[in-house]
């Protein structure tokens, strides 16, 4: 069995810049409203009162640059009813756009908002984890790109030795839904998922 | 609300009132051959499994408007080993057929009843497969709103429901029609079949009712003790977005498949009294399918997934 891919984000390094989901957009020239790499702002808190009688605040915010995970069990391969949705040797997870009937089904199922809806040709599009630049011993372009260097790609099983095995905190799902191929070096603030102590601030933009 | 989201809302509504009505069709046939003999049992029941026929095609052509890529749609029977998706389109699309050589055979009269009656039987089976399928594919552990077993009895109480009433509003259209033209054999034994036909059809709806009434506040109480943001959302898009539409479509349900019925019940005790009992019908019938299309919109409206 080939070695599967991954991606690993520290999220202490990340400043939300953006480079990634730019970077991404542009190498693959999607259009307005399709975004493969999207950085979720996360934030809360309140005013907190000390035990000596004084009031603070413990606001805090941190980014979660997400794509496609690549998943170990990915749910828009089982629910797409034409096959389009497939997963390479090496665990890619492409979509074949000349098989796709633009259901959409995949999009509901999937909680990572991988594949995206591409309206000008009417069928699904994703992350294709740059196999032509992979193939040419490059990184992705959203690796590549990274000036915080809080983003990387590997072996998963390389990154799982090396930074741990989180791939949960909000305001991600549950990592078991779909076992993605993914590592997170939590923000000192993070919070586990479906925390009520924060809420995502840029909804439009993931 | 994307316009997509119409074409299914269209779709899974009528081809569920489809199978339901064929089914039910299906069940009356089947009683009245054994009271009375084959020939008065078809007289009515011919010409409404007949209507059948456009109106699931029609729900299969709507589908199409869903796809970004119709050219591509004979694709999407092509993962029946995982997809649900995949099984309810194959479902749809063997319903459809198979539905289509019955009703032709049973037109035409086209080889022995037995026969005829096991492909009936077939077909009904493969109904209500369909509408099994039809509910797994909203199971998407994703997606709280529709990951519920309320998924499930919903979609069959809108098949019996609306089948029920569907089947019950042919009848005494095509009785009144064929009394109008004196072209009823032995009326009374039609009248007859009309009428225990309407009063299973008014039981049957009450019943779904009453099941509809308890499932209904279940289905939100367990949404709503779930608490994730993505159920809460849902909870909300339904109760105060959705809420006025909410109220509308369960004093539609409740005023076509109760009160409506219990006097279409009360007035099948005369013959004299059809032209009431074609009112009630339906009245019952378009109430009752426009709650349903309003519970399926706001089944759509209230998709909010987990995660981002
Ligand atoms: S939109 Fe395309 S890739 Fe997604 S489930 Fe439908 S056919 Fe499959």
């Amino acid at each position: 069995m080939a070695n599967k891919l991954g991606f690993y984000f520290n999220a202490t390094a990340c400043t939300g810049c953006k480079a990634c989901q730019v970077a991404c957009k542009d190498k693959s020239d999607l259009p307005v409203g399709v975004n493969w790499r999207r950085v979720a702002e996360y934030t809360g808190g309140e005013w907190v009162t000390n035990p000596d009688g004084t009031v603070e605040q413990n606001v805090f915010a941190y980014y979660t640059s997400i794509a496609c995970n690549h998943c170990t069990n990915p749910i828009c391969v089982e629910v797409c009813p034409t096959q389009a949705m497939h997963q390479r040797e090496d665990g890619i997870v492409m979509v074949d756009e000349s098989i796709c009937i633009g259901c959409r089904y995949c999009e509901w199922a999937c909680p990572y908002g991988a594949p995206q809806f591409n309206e000008e040709v009417g069928v699904m599009t994703k992350c294709n984890f740059c196999y032509d630049y992979l193939d040419e011993g490059q990184s992705p372009a959203c690796v590549a790109a990274c000036p915080s260097r809080a983003l990387f790609f590997g072996d998963i099983d390389e990154l799982r030795a090396e930074h741990g095995e989180l791939a949960e905190i909000a305001p991600l799902p549950p990592a078991d839904i779909t076992e993605p191929n993914l590592v997170i070096e939590p923000h000192h603030n993070a919070k586990p998922i479906g925390s009520p102590s924060g809420k995502l601030i840029n909804p439009e933009e993931v | 609300m994307q316009a997509n989201e119409w074409s299914l809302i269209i779709f899974t509504t009528v081809m569920q009132m489809a199978v339901g009505s064929f089914v039910i069709l299906g069940g009356v046939h089947f009683f009245a051959t054994r009271r009375y003999d084959a020939q008065a049992a078809d007289t009515l029941s011919d010409r409404a499994l007949l209507a059948i026929g456009p109106i699931v095609i029609l729900a299969m052509l709507v589908t199409f408007l869903h796809l970004g890529n119709p050219l591509n749609a004979p694709r999407a029977i092509s993962n029946l080993g995982s997809s649900w998706l995949s099984r309810e389109v194959t479902l749809a699309a063997i319903f459809t057929i198979g539905g289509a050589v019955f009703a032709f055979m049973q037109w035409r009269k086209i080889s022995t009843a037995t026969i005829r009656n096991t492909i009936g039987l077939v077909v009904a089976a493969i109904g209500l497969l369909l509408v099994w399928s039809m509910a797994q594919v909203y199971l998407l552990p994703t997606v709280p709103a529709w990951n519920s077993p309320a998924t499930v009895v919903t979609f069959f109480i809108t098949t019996l429901l609306l089948g029920s009433l569907a089947v019950g509003s042919a009848f005494v259209l095509t009785y009144q029609y064929l009394r109008g033209r004196n072209n009823l054999p032995s009326s009374d034994t039609q009248f007859d079949i009309l009428s225990t036909t309407l009063r299973w059809i008014v039981l049957i709806s009450l019943v779904l009712l009453g099941v509809q009434f308890v499932v209904i506040p279940l289905y939100l109480a367990n949404l709503a003790e779930q608490g994730s943001e993505a159920a809460m959302a849902s909870i909300s898009l339904i109760l105060d977005q959705g809420g006025a539409l909410f109220a509308l479509r369960l004093i539609l349900l409740f005023v076509g498949a109760g009160i409506f019925s219990i006097f279409m019940y009360r007035s099948l005790s005369s013959e004299s009294r059809t032209r009431m009992t074609g009112y009630l019908a339906y009245s019952a019938f378009a109430f009752v399918l426009i709650s349903e299309i309003l519970g399926r919109f706001l089944f759509y409206e209230s998709m909010i997934r987990i995660g981002m």
